[in-house]
């Protein structure tokens, strides 16, 4: 179905004609794409090697040398200095190169650099007390922020002008050991990345008040190189071998992630947070049943995990719980899924009789009487305010799951055990979800989010179905509330909020509905947020709100597409309109 | 509007040896010449308006049934009362004798399937898939099998997908059986319909304007692919604005007028009643026969 571009014709297509509201502005920049993409890429190193700061910020000097003193150390670039540096000499070669798609490629570079810019800057200028912290208002002279945005911004505008190419579809299949070593080191690297993310800027908290916009600015520069390396079409292509090797890919993705103790992130502060991503991945994962592929939207699913929780920490010999007998983790998980999946039934019984935002205004319903229930602390169950601490950890014979472990001179943190208990379990949920959506009861799900009326009449029965979707989904949520409540040793109404179900749908409608990565994804973004950004604790609604419309205005599908959600939107898409103008080739051959 | 039989080769008739196959693995029950759909006295009533009044109808096996009148005469809703979808105000539908269930799932999974005037493929699903949806009653795959993908369930996946396969090349849509069912031309889209509903191993086709905003040539196509189905042993009824199309398509032809039912009979019978010239589309006698007879000694 699909051809592969000759990078010659790609890159020998005639000029384009830009439309729309700065198709003169662009038109008229077109002849100087090439010159202007590389001046952009010069500014923007100029940019990153000239200044940020004026004088020295309040919490003392700003990280990576930003101040006047940089001259002490001019080649010791570090941080978003480094990164802008990165994207800037990465878009002159792309430039000067003749590759396919190399306007689009070198557009998603000059994003990455504006928004670094503009990031730092603004954090500048707001800390440093006005925009005189990033120009010359006290006679020195500190213009780094300002000339890496206009770098940015002029490599964006020179390479949009330019035209943007279709991705182009790579279809090299190389001997199957190469490809095994290329996966190997790709995904060696993604856990180096993964490990950075987590820890960059270091541990949030009053010590560390850099910590969430170093965050914020390496996210800002990965998005810009993700994006050029996805409008290379190389991401594609990766998704696509890794695929060629199934089996193979799963094996090397689940040791990767079982070997992240052994990466900087290994202390016991971020094997919680990361098993605190864990929890809500598995939770966003099951969620995404209900909503992703069904259909069927839940705002008070966060409730299912905290049945879950519950339920557990009831069984597990706790002082405070109202049962007082403990029985073997196992069989707790077993249970609380269990308790979960019976409401998750009930909760969606009324999907028999209502439908859409009707059914919202249900779950909404649930979720509120399951916080208030809680905290009233209903038949002795939940502790109510008090909620059930000294929740005992996991213990397997005389080993307790918070126990650091030592191989040999190797000491890894505590808290690690129950990290490779989280992976253990992510991974089960996701093997669940993956076999789920590519079955009969899969295609069913989806069938009734597309056309409710035609799946039954394709002989599905929409009802039990529908059901179906809210018992595993939330057996899902119990699994991970039965790890939670041992995890942090207590369960409180409290965790289980509206605002938590609103977190979990954003993670999901964030990272891309129906697909598993895409919840993994968005559950790591929005619960290492908080984490990064204590001090923008007041505003993490406001930045939920943000990020959401932002994605929604510029990718709609969620940043990892379901290839069914990709095309249904594609259209609504002005850019792939704008693709599809004379310019452009097609992708596809239909 | 002449017309040519020559049909480029995407659209012609499905080829002879994968008609055999798809007999071969639907073997429906054929040649009994019973009445199989049964509606009798049909009404249904919205309201004050009576959309329907009695309406009877009896397909034989293996037969194909014309239904045709004029824009709101009820045709849609008469489907819709055979499938489950309406609960007929009065009157009885049966499949083989038996009642008609009251739920169009069971409908279908009693053997009755159908199309829809208005398109209503899943559109963010491809091809395949949609016709795979098709199979849904007749695979054999609880939820625990669908979890665990074991020997049981790779062997239901394969054979779905088997047949999928083999209907997508009946309809003529292999080449697009990867693509995602809104970018298909929509004179595919109405095919692969068909397709998916052919899918539910149906005795029965409903077909509601199977060829409504097709070309002249698509038009054959979908001809030529009903007299396919009927070849497989599928009892088919068709819905169609075209009367030229319903009467060198089918054996027997109704006229439904305001939810009456006006005339039964053969193409020929109803070409010749008066009746159907007056009351079908309210135009000038002379102008309607012209029209029809039109029609007369081509096929
Ligand atoms: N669900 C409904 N509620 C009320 N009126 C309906 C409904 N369905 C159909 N009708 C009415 O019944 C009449 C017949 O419609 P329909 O069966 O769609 O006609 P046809 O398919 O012959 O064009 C129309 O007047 C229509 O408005
Ligand atoms: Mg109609």
């Amino acid at each position: 179905m699909s051809t592969t571009i000759d990078p010659p014709v790609a890159t020998t297509a005639p000029p384009v004609q830009h439309t729309g509201r700065f198709g003169a502005v662009l038109n008229a920049v077109a002849p100087f794409a090439k010159i202007g993409m590389i001046v952009g890429g010069v500014l923007s190193v100029l940019g990153a090697f000239l200044p940020w700061v004026t004088f020295v910020l309040n919490e003392g000097a700003y990280p990576e040398r930003a101040s006047l003193n940089m001259f002490v150390e001019p080649f010791g670039v570090s941080g978003f200095r480094l990164h802008i540096t990165l994207l800037g000499i990465a878009a002159i070669v792309i430039a000067l190169l003749t590759v396919p798609a190399k306007h689009r490629i070198v557009r998603g570079l000059g994003i990455g650099v504006a928004a670094v810019a503009l990031l730092n800057g603004i954090w500048i200028t707001v800390e440093g007390g006005g925009l005189g912290a990033i120009t010359a208002a006290d006679g020195t002279i500190a213009f780094g922020a300002i000339v890496a945005l206009i770098g940015g911004l002029v490599t964006v505008l020179a390479a949009t002008s330019g035209g943007l190419e279709a991705r182009p579809e790579w279809e090299w299949e190389l001997p199957w050991w190469v490809e095994w070593i290329l996966l190997l080191v790709i995904f060696a690297l993604v856990l180096l990345l993964v490990a950075e993310v987590l820890t960059s800027g270091g541990q949030g908290g009053v010590v560390n008040p850099y910590a969430g916009v170093v965050f914020l600015s390496l996210l800002a520069a990965l998005s810009g190189a993700l994006s050029a390396l996805s409008a290379s079409g190389l991401l594609t292509w990766v998704g696509v071998v890794s695929e060629r090797h199934r089996v193979f890919s799963v094996v090397v993705l689940l040791l990767c992630a079982l070997a992240l103790p052994f990466t900087g992130a290994g202390t016991e502060y971020w094997m919680t947070v990361a098993s605190n991503i864990g929890v809500y991945a598995a939770t966003a994962i099951g969620l995404n049943i209900v909503v992703g592929l069904a259909g069927l939207l839940d705002l008070g699913y966060v409730a299912f995990l905290g049945i879950g929780a519950f339920t557990a920490a009831n069984l597990s010999g706790a002082a405070a719980s109202a049962v007082g007998i403990h029985l073997p983790f196992l069989l707790v998980m077993v249970i609380s899924a269990v308790v979960a999946g019976i409401f998750g039934a009930i909760v969606g019984s009324p999907t028999l009789r209502v439908r859409g935002d009707y059914l919202a205004i249900v779950t909404l319903a649930f979720g509120e009487i399951f916080v208030r229930s809680a905290q009233n602390n209903i038949a002795g169950l939940t502790g109510g305010a008090n909620a059930i601490p000294n929740i005992p950890p996991v213990g397997v014979g005389g080993f307790q799951f918070n126990d650091s472990i030592t191989i040999g001179a190797l000491r890894l943190p505590s808290g690690v055990m129950y990290y490779v208990a989280i992976v253990l379990l992510v991974a089960f949920v996701m093997l669940v979800f993956g076999n789920l959506k590519n079955s009969r009861l899969g295609r069913a799900w989806i069938a009734i989010r597309e056309d409710e009326d035609a799946a039954s009449a394709m002989g599905i029965r929409t009802g039990p179905i529908k059901i179906l979707a809210f018992l595993i989904g939330a057996m899902l949520a119990g699994l991970a509330g039965a790890f939670f409540a041992h995890k942090t040793a207590v369960v409180a109404y409290d965790s289980f909020r509206f605002l938590e179900s609103v977190t979990l749908l954003a993670a999901v409608i964030l990272g891309g509905m129906g697909t598993i990565p895409g919840a993994v994804l968005g559950a790591s973004i929005l619960f290492v947020l908080p984490e990064k950004l204590r001090e923008f604790a007041d505003y993490r609604l406001l930045l939920f709100g943000l990020a959401l419309i932002l994605i929604m205005r510029f990718r709609p599908q969620g940043i990892i597409a379901d290839k069914h959600r990709k095309a249904e939107l594609a259209d609504d898409d002005p850019e792939d309109v704008a693709r599809e103008g004379p310019g452009a080739l097609p992708t596809e051959v239909k | 509007m002449s017309e040519s039989t020559e049909l480029p080769p995407e659209l012609e008739a499905p080829p002879e040896e994968v008609k055999a196959e798809l007999a071969d693995d639907m073997h429906i029950a054929t040649g009994t010449r019973e009445p199989i759909l049964e509606a009798a006295g049909v009404t249904m009533q919205f309201g004050g308006l009576r959309a329907l009044n009695e309406v009877t109808m009896s397909l034989k096996e293996g037969e194909v049934i014309g239904l045709i009148g004029p824009n709101g005469a009820g045709k849609t809703t008469f489907f819709n009362c055979l499938t489950g979808l309406y609960t007929p105000t009065s009157g009885a539908v049966t499949l083989r004798g038996k009642p008609m269930p009251q739920d169009p799932s069971r409908v279908t999974e009693a053997g009755v399937a159908r199309t829809f005037q208005n398109i209503r493929l899943f559109p963010s699903m491809t091809a395949m898939e949609n016709v795979l949806v098709g199979r849904h009653v007749r695979m054999k795959q609880g939820p625990v099998s669908s979890l665990l993908h074991g020997p049981r369930f790779r062997r239901s996946e394969a054979e779905a997908r088997d047949r999928a396969e083999k209907l997508l090349a009946f309809v003529g849509l292999t080449r697009f059986s990867e693509e995602l069912a809104r970018n298909l031309p929509y004179g595919d889209q109405r095919r692969l319909e068909i397709a998916r509903a052919l899918a539910t191993d149906p005795s029965v086709l409903l077909l509601d304007e199977p060829t409504a905003g097709m070309n002249a040539q698509e038009t054959e196509a979908t001809r030529q692919l009903i007299f396919a189905i009927r070849d497989l042993g599928v009892s088919v009824v068709v819905i169609e604005h075209d009367t030229k199309f319903i009467f060198t398509l089918c054996d027997r032809v109704l006229v439904l007028v305001q939810g009456e039912l006006l005339v039964e009979g053969t193409p020929d019978e109803v070409r010749g009643d008066p009746r159907v010239v007056e009351a079908y589309l309210g135009a000038p006698p002379e102008e309607i026969e012209a029209q029809l007879h039109t029609t007369e000694g081509e096929s």
